[in-house]
């Protein structure tokens, strides 16, 4: 079924789609639009999943690791504030090892006030264990929820899967609705695995000391170093489907390019068009889309830049005093390889101020201009 | 009990932290720095109960719908439930902490509920087993006499009682109308302790027919003869006929005598005496009009009588003294003088001063003059002595006559029924104490409850067995969150034109069902009702149930003392003490 959809009625149907069991969510713009068409769903009897209202997206996520403790397939959204407020009960869930899906539209964090878009949200959670998918279109929103429950409950961790405000979730596109047959043979049902039983009664996240928590750190880590694995085969299976794969990463443009641009989310539809554009003009260049923020793709990444002697890099997002998060990591995937391009990181967009082919094409314009960067911060379109 | 799993490689640890056995091994108690115990406190209402009434606890059975038990309980102190529940003034509810939070419980009510009750379910009581060689004589069958009585037979005592009136019950016959207490409730009562092999002798007086002399064969005894004699007012014309005491005339009306006393009465005074004669006078169809001399805020008599008289068509005028009785024959004039209230005197209430020039007249067929009682002091035995208007006594209630003890009205200024009780039985113990060769004031402070001067016997009866500990609960140490507001549930009474009637209990017995409903407002304070607030709460599971003793337990062998049970223990149960180190 082809249909019209926002981003946000994208994730909703991606919910349906899931048999997800259990949703709690507290409203936050841009998100709200997404628990607000779920909860209507459920409240006509139309869905059988449970909405458990809350106070606050602290609780929202409390409920959830207990609901998923349970061992039932859970979900919720947020944004911004709501998504900080999440942040100590982010780390439990992965601690915990529960394979709840969270979407974040992605909005900036106050203050200034602000309701727009950009990634300061999601990457200030990047270290809290969660798996991070970015989205560039409705289409991409809908299949990642579906491939992130398969992710998740494979690896046994959670995923966090991204969309820019406003740009993906208030703007309908086409978008290619899988049935709920088509979905029920993608995802079977979630299994637990130490799910509670009156009868063997367990303590569940109990105190470790010191003697063991290292190991249950260790085992974290293992399961994201799976992540690779596990989700190019649900990519790969999903292609088998639905004739649809996204992949860590994806590049496009020239094969065996000088310059790499690399973005994330919407911005990469808008480089789609300059990338094309500049090549015309007899460019040496090529696009890098991540989708994959966590576990970072740095192996995927390092495939695809051979012969590169230059990466752009348009971060929107800022972690102050030191830059560009996506520069960051990219630098930082380099490091170990003898092969290094330079890294121009472009900071651009905070706030949800549109990112235009004019902005893109200057920081390509000023990447081929200079052989290397005057600072490690690249202001993008900054009224100076 | 599971032992202490350990891990060599992260291959063998699960997933996540999830516990695989049980963590008994770990003997967390050795961490505790405090102590949580259960020990059962004195609630404020017992420690305020004159007879020493186990109050919350016959309410905890009557709770639990055991009517019974809540009878024998209240019987171990008390052998007048059924009298107290109807006459009491229960000073325990207006201790009760409930008072603190909404309304206190209807404590009097519930007992009398349990009086009339249980006796239906139970058998008689049986004798008291063989008795001593000791024998006791009491002089005066009323409260305090009958307590002693029914105490000394439980020490299995042989006790005889000596009544100067053709009835047994003293005041409780005598001075109480039966419109607050039925006769056939004051006889039962009356009957349980004689089946305990009481023996009661009416009709013989102390000084009349009987000299302490005479009782040369009686080891101890006690002397409980009340205070029968009326004050008078010291005015002109008192003495004449048509002018009476108020307990004179109620004595009259209570031994079914018939009293010619016109239509009008006016009867002189405030205190319950002054409202039991006019709700009697207008039982008997006549008007009753009370002159006191004070306002209605320092009327001596209890509020809800003063409100059932009034009710009832009982006039009170305030602020006027009589000075004279005028006329001889025939209906009287009563001249009086207007009050007003000056400065508090001793008796912390307003001292009424006349009112120059202010005289008036009061017609009335029949005077009653009720201004308070005082003890007959000619009979005392020489050696027994006399201050302030009561016979001196010790604190274990012996007076300077070896053997010799005295109680109730006859040494006490706080003269009411509770009191009385718990008068006789301190005597009681300290009779035994005296024929045991023990000392009888240790007696009386070891089985003090609270601070005193509420006296228990139970544990004096079954030595070993709990005392009355002397903490009293406070409603500072109760978890209010654990109750929520209820109304109180009272008696009924029924419509005043039917209670002018006649003679007739103006109040009924509580429901079943409504008796339940105000037992289960109680707070039970400082005693454990096994609620499970400790068991339900306790992080480590370290309350334990015995459900077979009906109590709980902690087990220290993992109890960290964080005092968690403490502080969610509804009714102050559960006490906190520093670990010895």
């Amino acid at each position: 079924m082809r249909r019209v959809i926002t981003g946000n009625q994208a994730v909703a149907y991606g919910v349906i789609l899931s048999r997800v069991d259990v949703v709690s969510a507290y409203p936050i713009t841009p998100q709200t639009t997404i628990v607000e068409e779920l909860s209507e769903l459920i409240a006509s009897g139309r869905l059988k999943t449970r909405f458990l209202k809350v106070e606050s997206e602290h609780s929202a996520m409390a409920a959830l690791i207990g609901a998923s403790t349970g061992g039932v397939r859970t979900f919720t959204a947020t944004s911004s504030h709501g998504l900080a407020y999440m942040h100590e009960m982010l780390h439990w869930a992965s601690g915990a090892r529960l394979p709840i899906v969270l979407v974040n539209v992605n909005r900036a964090i106050g203050p200034p006030w602000n309701i727009w878009g950009d990634q300061s949200d999601s990457v200030s959670q990047r270290d809290t264990g969660w798996i991070q998918l970015y989205c560039e279109n409705n289409q991409e929103v809908l299949d990642t929820i579906l491939q992130a429950y398969l992710i998740a409950e494979t690896v046994r961790l959670p995923v966090m899967v991204v969309l820019d405000a406003f740009v993906l979730s208030h703007t309908a596109e086409p978008v290619e609705i899988p049935s709920i047959e088509e979905a029920d043979s993608l995802l079977p049902p979630f299994c637990p695995d130490y799910p509670i039983d009156t009868q063997e009664p367990r303590s569940y996240s109990v105190i470790t000391t010191p003697d063991y928590f290292l190991e249950f750190r260790y085992k974290v880590q293992k399961a994201m170093e799976e992540v690779p694995e596990v989700a190019k085969k649900v990519d790969d299976e999903f292609r088998s489907r639905f004739g649809r794969s996204y992949g860590a990463i994806e590049r496009y443009g020239k094969k065996e390019a000088e310059l790499l641009l690399m973005t994330s989310g919407t911005v990469t539809s808008t480089s789609r068009i300059v990338i094309k554009k500049l090549m015309e003009k007899g460019l040496s260049v090529a696009g890098i889309k991540i989708k994959r923020f966590r576990p970072f793709p740095s192996e995927e990444i390092c495939e695809v830049i051979q012969g590169a002697k230059k990466i752009a890099v348009i971060d929107r997002n800022l972690s102050a005093g030191v830059g560009g998060i996506f520069a960051q990591e990219l630098r930082a995937s380099l490091y170990s390889r003898e092969e290094r391009p330079q890294v121009f990181g472009f900071v651009s967009g905070l706030g949800g101020r549109d990112i235009t082919p004019a902005l893109i094409e200057e920081a390509v314009q000023y990447t081929v201009e200079h052989p290397q960067p005057e600072g490690d911060i690249l202001w993008l379109g900054l009224k100076k | 009990m599971g032992k202490q799993i350990t891990f060599k490689r992260e291959s063998e640890m699960p997933m996540i932290s999830v516990s695989l056995g049980d963590m008994e091994w770990n003997k967390t108690g050795a961490w505790r720095t405090q102590r949580p115990f259960y020990e059962e406190k004195t609630p404020p209402c017992s420690a305020a109960c004159p007879a020493g009434n186990d109050i919350s606890g016959f309410i905890l059975k009557t709770a639990k719908g055991d009517w019974e038990g809540a009878w024998n309980l209240i019987r171990e102190e008390n052998p007048f439930p059924g009298v107290c529940g109807r006459v009491c003034f229960h000073p325990c509810e207006s201790k009760c902490n409930r008072g603190s939070f909404d309304e206190p419980i209807a404590i009097h009510a519930l007992e009398r509920f349990v009086a009339d009750f249980a006796p239906r379910l139970s058998k008689k009581t049986g004798k008291a087993g063989e008795k001593r060689k000791e024998k006791v004589a009491i002089i005066g069958s009323g409260p305090a006499g009958m307590s002693s009585a029914y105490h000394l037979a439980r020490l299995r005592y042989d006790v005889t009682v000596f009544e100067s009136f053709p009835l047994a019950g003293g005041m409780l016959r005598m001075g109480i109308p039966s419109y607050r207490l039925p006769r056939d409730v004051l006889d039962r009562e009356l009957s349980n302790i004689e089946a305990l092999g009481v023996e009661i002798r009416t009709g013989i007086s102390l000084g009349e027919h009987l000299k302490l002399e005479d009782l040369k064969d009686y080891q101890a005894i006690f002397l409980s003869t009340g205070a029968h004699r009326s004050r008078g007012l010291h005015i002109q014309g008192e003495k004449e006929k048509g002018v009476l005491s108020g307990l004179d005339l109620l004595k009259k009306m209570n031994l079914s005598k018939r009293i010619k006393m016109g239509e009008k009465i006016a009867i002189i005074g405030g205190g319950n005496t002054a409202i039991d004669v006019a709700r009697s006078v207008i039982r008997l169809g006549k008007k009753a009009t009370i002159l006191y001399r004070r306002s209605r805020e320092e009327m001596p008599a209890f509020e809800d009588e003063i409100l059932e008289a009034l009710e009832e068509g009982v006039k009170i005028r305030y602020l006027v003294n009589p000075i004279r009785v005028g006329q001889k024959d025939g209906p009287k004039r009563l001249e009086c003088l207007r009050m007003e209230l000056s400065e508090k005197d001793e008796s912390g209430r307003r001292r009424p001063v006349p009112i120059p020039h202010s005289n008036l007249f009061i017609d009335a067929d029949y005077v009653v003059i009720a201004a308070g009682e005082e003890i007959g002091a000619s009979f005392l035995p020489e050696g027994a002595e006399k201050r302030e208007g009561i016979v001196l006594t010790r604190r274990d209630g012996s007076t300077g006559i070896k053997g010799v003890f005295a109680g109730g009205d006859l040494a006490s200024n706080q003269r009411t029924v509770a009191h009385a009780i718990g008068s006789g039985k301190k005597a009681a113990m300290a009779i035994d104490a005296f024929l045991q060769g023990k000392d009888a004031e240790e007696v009386i402070i070891q089985h003090l409850i609270g601070e005193g001067p509420s006296l228990s016997i139970f544990g004096y009866l079954h030595p070993g067995e709990r005392l009355r500990n002397p903490h009293v609960v406070t409603f500072e140490e109760l978890n209010m969150d654990y109750f929520e507001p209820a109304k109180r549930q009272g008696e009924s009474k029924s419509a005043v034109k039917e209670r002018i009637k006649g003679f007739n209990e103006v109040s009924s017995t509580l429901s079943e069902g409504v008796a339940l409903e105000e037992a289960e407002r109680c707070f039970g304070c400082g005693t454990c009702n096994e609620c499970e607030n400790c068991y339900v709460f306790c992080p480590d599971g370290s309350i334990l149930k015995r459900e077979e003793l009906f109590s709980h337990q902690v087990d220290y062998d993992y109890c960290k003392g964080c005092g968690i049970c403490f502080t969610e223990c509804p009714r102050g149960a559960i006490s906190l003490k520093e670990e010895a180190k």
